[in-house]
């Protein structure tokens, strides 16, 4: 079972699971353009991972006032976003796009409820025009899904990729 | 001195229960029928009938309004005789009535306590689900002089708002309570022939004629203008959410919190998860803030009530739960066979 990493969370993937850093110095267009943390290659489908770790332990307090701020303001919405837009479009260019793509965001703030996450899925889907234009012109679908987690629903939902952190 | 419990035996939907309550805010949440409205309900009543000579029984049957006002219909349904018993406290004081099934005049309840419980008058208010301003006009005259089928507390209610303010200058608390319902009302209340009007800047629009939600903020507007909301007061509101737009509940809670700090008691019942959010996110330390989670055990079926101070401790929280619910389905629902 290999695992990845990103700050202090640790996501395990099942076996048969091709998984790599994205958002890293090997990206080379982070001058222009936004990536996700995360590419999670399974037979049948791809999966963009963001994560966000505010709590992280020995983050700066400011750190995390910041984050629920961009939070509650739905700037976050737009930032996950774009992150998602400039990932598939890099991935496209790159000819890696051959299967349905969901995106998964997991947020560890320990307060989030299932109001909040529910609410935070919703915004982050109206951003994201996951089948184009009401006309009908986009013949593939920009997205298959998308959805916000905490920590704890992300291990109930994706028990497979279970997360953990590390100085736990 | 405010209500420090409610305790019930075998009353209304009730075997045997006793809330303890906050002298702040209470909020009472759980599914329907669950007893919330009667809770409130029974400490309104023993509250109101120290401001007039109606007796405890009496009240109580003017409030829930039993069929043929026949008061052993309160006692809990069960087979043979069974004898109720609602209690409220106030620190050492403790107003209480008994009654059997078969009790049908309020003469016939045992009522103790009385005497020292009417001693020190409390104000209070009870705003029922349903708003009333609208229909005011009329209204306490035919239910005067009527046997019209309305709870007591709607004419309660209709009474409280038509009172006319205190003498004196409104002192700073309240500019700043009427100030935050004046922005979001964008005018203020006034009351003509017994008729209730907005005055905004579009002139005098009668109260029928506005939203339902703006209605419930002039009420409360009328209420702490007239100087029936004051400190050492009282005030039960019963789904204060019905009919109001959720942006402006951020608004609402902030005036209760506030009410709370200027030592009005108060009691919510609420089906609202904004409702419990906006209180749990604009609450301070020093806010004094009881949760009451009302349930029916699973092995007896009868009620129960979890009290706890903070909103993350609310259990069984069946508002949370239907999010909860909802939140695995559109999860479900967006990633399909994404875990593999």
């Amino acid at each position: 079972m290999t695992a990845l990493r990103e700050g202090d969370i640790e996501m395990k993937l099942p076996s048969g699971a091709r998984g790599r850093k994205f958002d890293d110095e090997s990206h080379g267009l982070s001058h222009c353009m936004k990536a996700v943390d995360l590419i999670i290659e399974l037979n049948d489908r791809i999966l963009f991972v963001e994560i966000k770790d505010p709590e992280q332990p020995g983050a700066p307090g400011m750190r995390h006032e910041e984050f629920v701020c961009r939070f509650r303001s739905g700037e976050i919405d737009r930032e996950l976003a774009r992150k998602y837009r400039d990932s598939f479009l890099y991935e496209w260019a790159a000819q890696h796009l051959d299967k349905p793509v969901h995106y998964l965001v997991l947020v560890a703030i320990s307060a989030l409820d299932a109001a909040m996450l529910l609410a935070r899925t919703d915004a982050l889907k109206r951003e994201l025009p996951f089948g184009g234009p009401a006309n009908g012109t986009w013949t593939r679908r920009f997205a298959d899904g998308c959805a916000v987690f905490n920590l704890t629903e992300w291990n109930k939902h994706m028990a497979d990729f279970a997360v953990s952190r590390r100085g736990a | 001195m405010s209500l420090t419990a409610i305790q019930m035996e075998r009353f209304t939907a009730f075997e045997k229960l006793k809330v303890n309550c906050s002298p702040g805010l209470n909020v009472f949440v759980g599914g329907n029928g669950t007893g919330k409205t009667h809770l409130m309900k029974t400490a309104y009543a023993a509250c109101d009938i120290t401001k007039s000579e109606v007796g405890f029984a009496e009240k109580l049957i003017r409030v829930f309004m039993p069929s043929n006002r026949a008061l052993g219909r309160l006692v809990k349904r069960q087979k043979g005789s069974a004898r109720g018993a609602a209690e409220v406290y106030r620190s050492q004081q403790k107003l209480r009535v008994s009654f059997s099934n078969h009790t049908t005049v309020p003469e016939s309840a045992t009522v103790t306590g009385a005497k020292m419980w009417r001693a020190k008058p409390i104000q209070s208010v009870y705003i029922p689900v349903k708003e009333m301003l609208s229909n005011a006009p009329g209204f306490r005259s035919l239910y005067a002089q009527r046997e019209i089928h309305f709870e007591e507390v709607y004419a309660d209610i209709v009474d409280r708002a038509y009172r006319p303010p205190l003498r004196g200058p409104i002192d700073h608390d309240r500019r700043t309570l009427l100030h935050v319902l004046q922005q979001h009302m964008e005018g203020k209340v006034t009351i003509k022939n017994d008729e209730f009007f907005l005055r905004s800047q579009q002139g005098n629009l009668e109260f029928p004629l506005l939203a339902e939600g703006i209605r419930k903020l002039g009420l409360l507007w009328l209420l702490i203008q007239n100087g029936t909301l004051l400190g050492g007061s009282v005030l039960f509101w019963d789904e204060p959410e019905t009919n109001l737009n959720p942006r402006l509940f951020g608004a609402l809670m902030e005036i209760l919190l506030k009410l709370q700090r200027g030592g009005v008691q108060v009691f919510l019942a609420t089906h609202d998860y904004v409702v419990l959010k906006e209180l749990d996110l604009q609450r301070t330390q020093e806010d004094e803030i009881t949760f009451h989670a009302l349930y029916r055990e699973e092995d007896t079926k009868e009620l129960a009530c979890h009290s706890v101070t903070a909103y993350s401790e609310i259990h069984p929280n069946a508002i949370a739960q239907t999010f909860s619910d909802l939140y695995d389905r559109e999860v479900n629902r967006s990633l399909g066979s994404a875990r593999r």
